[in-house]
């Protein structure tokens, strides 16, 4: 089958769709430079990526205004990229740099920027829900136009903290968004062994009464078109907001993962159909953009990750005599 | 002790509202939360049942009158849940001050307390200033849920702050130093001392600093190192022993301030540590790790400790006064220390 484009969506703009095949392209080419060292054992503990699911990163990364805030999870580099971080930001995190943004206390994806309102990616599935849920509390007591955003898995529809914070988000009406990246697989459980009802959108509706909506994850501009219009009603003041997003974990959960519990052929079949770089590249050269162009957007994609893993492989590695600072931001002694 | 009914538990002492200069322990309390929400708008509560009602033990009592629901949040039974969304707020830079109902419901939100609270700032140095009210303790006839003082868990987590006070000044001037630090402080109040302890009003503003311990009582002969509800404890306990004890009140209970101590056991060289926590949590550990590694050389005595045995608090009146360390037997463990 060949390779389905993008749904036109005309509400997404020129710019925006040129800046979404950036961020895309930016997450596959960095997680598969990162994935090859890791092989070569380059990269010390683990690697996990978000192949299949880039879209859905970057779309709703897209989606959040300069002053919102985020929680992403470990599938959505794009995201951090669409909040300003820079292939060497994160190849110093990968590789534990005393100045990598966690100064070599957390590894790969978990890392935030408290500057830019990205907050450090926390293991424990559903801790973000409650968490952005306060962020979102506080914008609206405040009166702020802000918007409070985090990501979730199937997986974490099996963890109370998401049922306790969906609640809240619910029963203070808060600016919240909250972002499914249904990709079928909580490391090797399939969701039909995780829950009865998968339609989670449907569940998120019933159960907590927050309006919630399916999309294409796979269609890059159909996520940021849903995503954006959740945020603005959020930001409207018209509380809580989901979006499942639809998609298949192309990866096994991490490096070490073969994802060989995963139906012969099934990743290789949703990749020629469905890959979202390549469905948005279909559908930009049906837009009319030169395919010359799209080239060189592919070409200062790989640039800019050859220029960040260069500064990152130079970068010093943490001082053991640094290790008690900053356990307290006021010591007590 | 007069018993006066509180919420479905029965708490020891007169009626909260005093009628003199002095106040109470819950008073300070109630106070200190006044105080720093009339001073600093980004300070805000949460918690279960605490707006109208005004809290299972009524701490919060005419706070929902006088700063309204959205200041003083009732929220559904759900700690892990609020607690979390507590950090969220501190995280956007509120001063939110959560209650649990019990500090034994603790258990229930100790995944937003360890894994987000305590470990964010060492890693992304991003502050999250909140603060984490525990009503804890025995001699309620709370039984197993209702009376465990499970500080014990959360001594020795790095970047948790852990106070316990165990006078009305300290009452007040830790919850006011907690709500102003920019660490998440676990606050230990003790629901015995709500209404038995009583003193003169702290002023205004008043701050027990976060860290050092206090001298509650100077001597030559023997240290109690205690805190919480040991502090009364031990003070009465002193009065009554033909010796001359020191009472070292933690009132921080972690970080753990080990000159204070160390100096304390240096001048006497015989050291009990007193906890209400069962023996084998609390923050006797920490603190018996401490005499060990570094007081050695100074004592004349094996390190004592009088703490409740490892079980979960008893309900029956009968099994919890001998379960809880009282009077006399502190002062019966001091005897043996002193003797040996």
């Amino acid at each position: 089958m060949p390779i389905e484009p993008c749904a036109a969506t005309p509400s997404v703009d020129a710019d925006d769709r040129i800046a979404l095949f950036r961020l895309l392209l930016l997450q596959r080419l960095f997680e598969d430079r990162v994935m090859a060292l890791y092989r070569q054992g380059r990269v010390p503990g683990s690697v996990y990526t978000g192949r299949g699911q880039e879209g859905v990163a970057a779309g709703a990364g897209l989606a959040l205004g300069s002053e919102d805030v985020v929680a992403p999870l470990n599938r959505e580099l794009a995201c951090h990229f669409a909040r300003g971080a820079t292939p060497a930001d994160v190849f110093r995190n990968f590789f534990g740099k005393a100045t990598s943004p966690t100064l070599g206390r957390d590894g790969n994806m978990h890392f935030g920027a408290p500057e830019r309102g990205v907050f450090p990616l926390v293991s424990m599935l559903g801790d973000l829900v409650p968490l952005v849920t306060g962020a979102a509390l506080v914008f609206k007591r405040r009166g702020e136009r802000r918007v409070a955003m985090t990501f979730l898995g199937e997986g974490a529809f099996s963890v109370g903290d998401t049922h306790e914070g969906l609640n809240l988000a619910a029963v203070w009406q808060v600016p919240a968004v909250f972002v499914i990246q249904a990709n079928r697989y909580s490391y090797s459980t399939p969701v039909s062994r995780q829950m009865v009802n998968t339609n989670i959108a449907q569940r998120i509706y019933g159960g907590w009464s927050i309006p919630a909506e399916r999309v294409d994850g796979t269609d890059a501009l159909a996520v940021l078109d849903t995503v954006r219009a959740a945020v603005e009603r959020a930001r409207n003041g018209n509380g809580p907001q989901a979006v499942e997003a639809l998609t298949v974990r192309m990866h096994g959960h991490a490096g070490h993962d073969d994802a060989r519990y995963m139906p012969s052929g099934m990743r290789e079949e949703f990749a020629e159909r469905f890959d979202p770089i390549e469905r948005l590249a279909a559908r930009l050269a049906l837009d009319g953009v030169d395919p010359g162009a799209i080239g060189r957007m592919r070409e200062a994609a790989t640039a800019e990750i050859d220029a960040g893993l260069a500064e990152a492989e130079t970068a010093p590695a943490p001082d053991p005599g640094t290790l008690t600072d900053g356990v307290y931001a006021k010591p007590p002694w | 002790l007069a018993v006066t009914s509180v919420g479905h538990l029965q708490a020891p002492g007169e009626p909260a509202e005093s009628t003199t200069g002095e106040i109470t322990y819950l008073e300070a309390i109630r106070t200190a939360l006044q105080d720093a929400m009339r001073e600093d708008d980004r300070v805000f509560l949460l918690g279960e049942d605490i707006g109208v009602f005004g809290g299972a033990f009524g701490v919060t009592a005419g706070l929902f009158e006088e700063f309204g629901g959205e200041r003083v949040m009732d929220t559904p039974i759900s700690e892990e849940g609020f607690v979390g969304a507590a950090i969220g707020a501190a995280w956007m830079g509120e001063r939110p001050v959560v209650e649990l109902q019990f500090a034994d419901f603790i258990t229930c939100a100790f995944d937003p307390i360890v894994t987000v609270a305590a470990k964010t700032h060492w890693r992304s140095a991003q502050s999250i200033p909140v603060t984490i009210r525990c009503p804890t303790g025995g001699g309620v006839r709370g039984g197993p849920f209702h009376a465990g003082s499970p500080e014990g868990w959360f001594v020795g987590t790095a970047g948790l702050k852990i106070v316990c006070p165990g006078s009305v000044e300290d009452a007040y001037g830790l919850l006011r130093e907690a709500i102003d630090d920019p660490d998440p402080v676990l606050y230990f109040e003790h629901k015995r001392l709500y209404r038995t302890l009583r003193a003169d009003a702290p002023p205004t503003g008043h701050r027990t600093p976060i860290g050092p311990a206090a001298i509650a009582r100077a001597g030559a002969d023997a240290t109690v190192v205690t805190y919480g509800s040991g502090v009364s404890t031990a003070l009465e306990a002193a009065d009554a022993v033909d010796a001359d004890i020191e009472i070292v009140d933690l009132r921080t209970i972690w970080p753990l301030d080990d000159d204070t101590i160390l100096a304390s056991i240096e001048k006497t060289s015989r050291v009990l540590v007193l906890q209400e926590a069962s023996r084998s949590t609390g923050a006797a550990g920490v603190v018996m790790s401490l005499i060990a590694r570094r007081a050695f050389e100074h004592l004349d005595a094996p390190p004592a400790l009088h703490a409740p045995p490892d079980t979960p608090v008893p309900f029956a009146p009968e099994l919890e006064d001998a379960y809880m360390p009282s009077v006399d037997s502190t002062i019966l463990a001091l005897d043996e220390l002193l003797a040996y």
